[in-house]
């Protein structure tokens, strides 16, 4: 399987997923699950800034990224899959896509209405609902917002 | 976006003027969030919003943001750009939150990893090779306020002509490769430094060999351990400062 990462942030591509967790998995290609991003290129300009040139971005719909998730488990390239929610996550893992793959929260940063978990972690009942939704699709989830950093397990981010 | 709508200069400066305490209220929560409403606060005012308007202009410009202070710039000229077309406020929350991560690594790269200590080594040379101890500080000061306040002035105006259009603009300035050139110079500078350092007289009146063998150590285990860590040229810094204050202690 060469999906590297699956991860949720808000702030997608940044210095953290680039430099961090780039640096430890070697990825050359950022898929990154977004409907809004998927149609706006002069987004799509920007977040490219954040990547080195011979790493590829691949921008999707949820739907289309529905459909090529089996690709990108099966072919060579690794891959670092992003979403800026947990519900668009639970979207790609329903029917079991990602069965058997670890989940990681990274960044859900303070909105009103959310609890915190940990400094980079907000969450809120619907939010809650879409990591028992990933559970319940077979994937193992946590946060963690670095590769050397503890983990913090799903039971906490239920609480 | 083709005509670019004249910012009369008074506001401009205004903005600019407050770009400066662009992290005078860091704070966990939004970090230079409310730094960035601070700054484009006149130009809210010369668009005539008020009340409601204003306060509604105001939150979605406070919200969270976090980037490289300098390179912030480029986001507030740009974000000028959008409220001066009317831009929608979802138009203004996606592009804030696209353009403060590439900023951020942007600055980090360019400023942090190689600018700072590009211009330290440059000033600890100077010193070392006789020049006054005021005059190398100067020195510092006026190379490295040079790319800091060209990056301000410059970034803001490229953010202003382009708006949403400012990633490629950004692009073709190449910063990352002219880190990168920076970084070899810095290099060089270290060595010079070193050099300097271990077999000048004037230095540290000369050093026994056990001091020199340290330094190669210390050099050495920066070279092996430092390319693991997030940024190697901070821990070269750090290293350096270290090596630099254990002979100025020891020569006084």
């Amino acid at each position: 399987m060469s999906i590297v990462l699956l991860r949720v942030d808000e702030r997608l591509i940044h210095g953290q997923v680039v430099l961090g967790w780039g640096g430890e998995l070697h990825p050359s290609r950022y898929v990154v699950v977004d409907d809004e991003l998927a149609a706006s290129e002069w987004e799509q300009d920007l977040y490219r800034l954040s990547v080195p040139d011979e790493v590829a971005v691949v921008f999707a719909s949820v739907a289309d990224a529905r459909e090529a998730v089996a690709g990108w488990r099966g072919d060579a390239v690794r891959t670092v899959v992003l979403t800026r929610d947990i519900q668009a996550m639970a979207a790609l893992a329903a029917g079991g896509a990602l069965e058997g793959m670890e989940v990681n929260l990274g960044g859900l940063h303070h909105r009103p209405g959310r609890d915190e978990v940990s400094p980079y972690l907000f969450v809120d009942e619907a939010d809650r609902e879409a990591v028992r939704a990933l559970v319940e699709a077979g994937t193992v989830v946590s946060g963690r917002d670095l590769p050397g950093a503890p983990r913090v397990p799903v039971d906490q981010i239920l609480q | 976006m083709s005509v670019v709508p004249p910012l009369p200069p008074a506001v401009r400066r205004r903005i600019q003027l407050r770009a400066f305490l662009i992290q005078g209220s860091w704070n966990y929560r939004v970090m230079q969030g409310t730094g960035m409403a601070f700054a484009l606060l006149p130009l809210l005012r010369h668009l005539g919003l008020r009340d409601g308007d204003l306060e509604d202009a105001v939150g979605r410009h406070a919200e969270h943001f976090n980037a490289h202070p300098y390179l912030s710039s480029v986001a507030l000229g740009a974000l000028a750009r959008l409220e001066m077309d009317g831009a929608s406020p979802d138009t203004i929350r996606r592009f804030r939150s696209a353009i403060r991560g590439p900023l951020g690594a942007l600055g980090d790269r360019v400023v942090w990893a190689t600018w700072l200590p590009l211009c330290a080594a440059v000033g600890l040379l100077l010193y070392w090779a006789g020049v006054g101890g005021g005059w190398a500080v100067a020195a510092f000061l006026v190379l490295f306020s040079a790319l800091h306040l060209t990056l301000r002035f410059r970034g803001f105006r490229l953010g202003y002509e382009s708006g949403t259009a400012v990633g490629p603009r950004l692009k073709e300035l190449a910063l990352t490769r002219r880190a990168e050139r920076g970084a070899v110079v810095l290099v060089f500078l270290v060595g010079g430094l070193a050099g300097l350092l271990l077999t000048g007289d004037t230095a540290m009146g000369g050093l026994s060999r056990s001091w020199s063998a340290g330094a190669v150590a210390a050099f050495l285990s920066g070279l092996v351990g430092g390319v693991r860590l997030w940024r190697p040229t901070a821990l070269l810094t750090v290293g350096l400062v270290v090596l630099v204050t254990f002979f100025g202690l020891r020569a006084g």
